[in-house]
């Protein structure tokens, strides 16, 4: 019995430290502005590697998630003969819940695991302490670039997320199941309002990609340097992730849309 | 790859993003640039608004020609006061006309359409409606038809 | 000791993981010397380069590198003490995404503001000094291990340092590679007037390089001195060590509880 209070008060306090490191770590990447004619190159590499390399699966996800929904919708809706509330029903889903929240699940196993594991590989093979005996700060150097990477490809991934879906939905209802395409497009827009859903949708997107990479880079600079600390931090990395992103859209949904 | 190739692809990356919001701004939320202000405002006074709300259609002959304000009791009538944003293009609305509500589909959103009168007059901003007919309301309608009214 | 220490540690105490790896180290390294670190695997020569270098904080003692106190710097003090200190990690730890050019090119990049051609002509300077001129669009991944060192080595070399810390240098080295290494590290020492350290368990090339060296073993230095001292040393344990014996005062076992414990035998002997 004893034991299992001190096992519980020593997880407790691991998972302290570990906030306290991961928020200590955020600080000493973030702290300073690094010199443009350095970080600039860096960032577009980073956006590169987490941004444009994600774009196919966000896309073909995005195509096939919008037909879903337009096959999906079409099929309840015109039971109630309202069948033309399907666009308004497409880019509500879209741009207000499965636009942010897949995206960064999709984020997370994509593009966040391989951050962990570039990052716990670097450190593995001493890469990060050699460059701190360069006299360069591995923090700012190789961390700061990928948080910021992170931070603002995963707004535009979403946002082309929820274009691709809408475009997919009409694909399905307007041509191929016939739904007339101004009432598709009219129920549409008298229904999003663009500061209410797409832009709450976009602080969401941005809210996500922040605790992702966040994860992502942190769990990379913190594992145990060997293969199976590496292995079990990407595996963190994608569960954390999911959690946090579920976690916080309900909040963020809460907060948002909620009528309190 | 080269940094200059990586740079450029990169560069067309947040230029799609940019386009991805345009598309969900115009295209999706129906915001247009010029419409913003270009409209002027008429009230309806209504019995029972039943599920307007606002921003919510109003149309002529089944066109989007505005959008509803704002509704708010009025404390005099007890009745609900419906401010309408109407597009400044439609400026001939005859002054009979009446302010309807109707539903899309069996259950699909209120709206409020603007019934054509036959007056040569026009209303201008500020007027309110002459005549409105409010929210069909089904269970009402359910109970009258029991009762034998 | 003839010259003046460059590094000075004074009573180190250093525990990792509840072990206490260093116990009251006390050594000074001379300047413009090779200072050979010697002792059996697992003994902290690379957490003494770590404590050096302040990537490790003592839990006390004081570590003194050119005149300032290693563990009391702070942030940038420290970062641009380390600009005159150059490491050879075990593994080289040579940046995969970059090739060999720009890995030695990179610590110029970054603390320096020469011009391009500059940097081409330093970097394969450095790359020429360690044979690998012709493998300088080489990835990482495209270079032997021996090779990979060398690169690192040419790196560290790039800034031109006042310091340079070899970590096993030799390790898993065929006999040429370890001759070219051998005579770079002498070259290097005497050219450019380098302070060496160098850590290793190989005891006849570190002893024929070295001006001077010191064998740690259970947390303190066992013996000092130069290498025909070391040779003449009186101690038991110095001898072992340099003559390979397993047998001896030396333990070659990591600490472990008494065999028969282990092995479930203390009971039932009796
Ligand atoms: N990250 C670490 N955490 C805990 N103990 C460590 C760590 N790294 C090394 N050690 C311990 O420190 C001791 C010295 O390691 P090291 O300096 O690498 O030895 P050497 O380089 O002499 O072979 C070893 O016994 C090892 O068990
Ligand atoms: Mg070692």
């Amino acid at each position: 019995m004893m034991d299992r209070i001190a096992a519980l008060g020593r997880l407790g306090f691991n998972v302290v430290a570990t906030v306290g490191r991961a928020g200590y770590f955020l600080g000493g990447a973030l702290a300073g502005v690094p010199k443009p004619a350095v970080g600039f190159p860096l960032l577009v590499r980073q956006l590169y590697s987490v941004g444009v390399l994600s774009l196919a699966i966000v896309v073909v996800s995005g195509l096939f998630i919008g037909m879903v929904l337009g096959l999906q919708g079409y099929t309840i809706l015109s039971d109630y003969g309202s069948e033309a509330a399907v666009g308004q029903m497409i880019a509500l889903t879209l741009v207000r819940e499965l636009g942010p929240v897949v995206t960064a699940l999709l984020f997370a196993g994509r593009a966040g695991s391989a951050l962990t594991a570039e990052i716990g590989l670097m450190k593995a093979t001493e890469q990060l302490s050699s460059m701190e005996m360069m006299g360069v700060d591995p923090l700012r150097r190789v961390i700061a670039p990928r948080l910021w990477a992170g931070f603002i490809a995963m707004p535009i991934l979403a946002v082309i997320f929820s274009v691709v879906g809408i475009w997919g939905g009409m694909l399905v209802s307007v041509d191929w199941l016939g739904v007339f395409e101004g009432a598709f497009w009219g129920n549409m827009q008298s229904s999003v309002s663009f500061v209410d859903d797409v832009l709450n949708g976009v602080v969401k997107t941005v809210v996500f990609g922040f605790v992702c990479t966040w994860i992502a880079v942190f769990q990379g600079y913190d594992c145990v340097p060997t293969s199976a600390g590496i292995s079990s931090a990407t595996t963190k990395t994608v569960v954390y992730s999911s959690l946090a992103v579920l976690g916080l859209d309900f909040v963020l949904t809460a907060v948002m849309f909620g009528d309190f | 790859m080269a940094q200059r190739t990586t740079e450029i692809i990169t560069g067309l990356f947040m230029i799609a993003g940019l386009a991805a919001v345009l598309v969900l701004a115009l295209q999706v939320s129906g915001l247009s640039p010029k419409s913003a202000g270009d409209t002027y405002t008429l009230y309806a006074n209504f019995n029972d608004v039943g599920g307007i709300a606002p921003r919510g259609k109003v149309a002529m002959a089944g066109v989007k020609v505005g959008s509803v304000r704002s509704v708010t009791l009025d404390k005099e009538t007890f009745q609900a006061r419906v401010e309408l944003a109407i597009d400044a293009d439609v400026d001939n609305i005859p002054a009979d006309s009446s302010a309807v509500i109707r539903t899309s589909g069996i259950l699909g959103d209120q709206y409020i359409d603007i019934s054509i009168g036959g007056d040569m007059e026009s209303l201008s901003p500020g007027d309110s409606f002459y005549s409105t007919q409010s929210a069909m309301n089904l269970e009402r309608l359910i109970t009258n038809f029991a009762s034998g009214k | 000791m003839a010259s003046e220490a460059y590094i000075t540690l004074t009573d180190v105490v250093f525990s990792r993981s509840g072990r206490r790896i260093f116990d009251g180290v006390t050594l000074d390294i001379p300047r413009g010397k090779i200072t050979a670190i010697m002792g059996p695997s697992g003994t902290g020569k690379t957490t003494l380069l770590r404590l050096i270098g302040g990537q490790l904080k003592p839990d006390s003692g004081t570590i003194m590198v050119a005149g300032e106190n290693v563990p009391r710097l702070r942030r940038k003090a420290l970062y641009t003490l380390r600009e005159k200190m150059g490491m050879l990690f075990q593994s080289g730890a040579l940046f995969t995404d970059l090739s060999a050019f720009e890995n030695v090119a990179f610590p110029l990049r970054v603390h320096t503001s020469l011009p391009e051609d500059m940097i081409r002509d330093i970097v394969l300077m450095k790359l020429e000094a360690v044979g690998l001129r012709g493998a300088r669009d080489l990835m990482p991944s495209e270079l032997s291990g021996g090779m990979t060192r060398r690169v690192a080595l040419a790196r560290s070399i790039a800034l031109d340092p006042e310091l340079i810390m070899y970590d096993e240098p030799f390790a898993g080295q065929d006999p040429i590679a370890m001759g070219v290494l051998v005579k770079l590290i002498r070259d290097l020492n005497s050219s450019m007037g380098l302070t060496s350290v160098l850590v290793s368990h190989d005891v006849p090339e570190s002893l024929s390089i070295c001006h001077y060296a010191c064998i740690i073993a259970d947390g303190h230095i066992i013996g000092e001195g130069t290498p025909a001292e070391l040779r003449q040393h009186p101690s038991e344990r110095v001898q072992q060590f340099l003559q390979g014996q397993p047998d001896g005062p030396v333990p070659f076992n990591y600490p472990a509880p008494d065999a028969g414990s282990d092995w479930g035998l203390t009971g039932g002997a009796r």
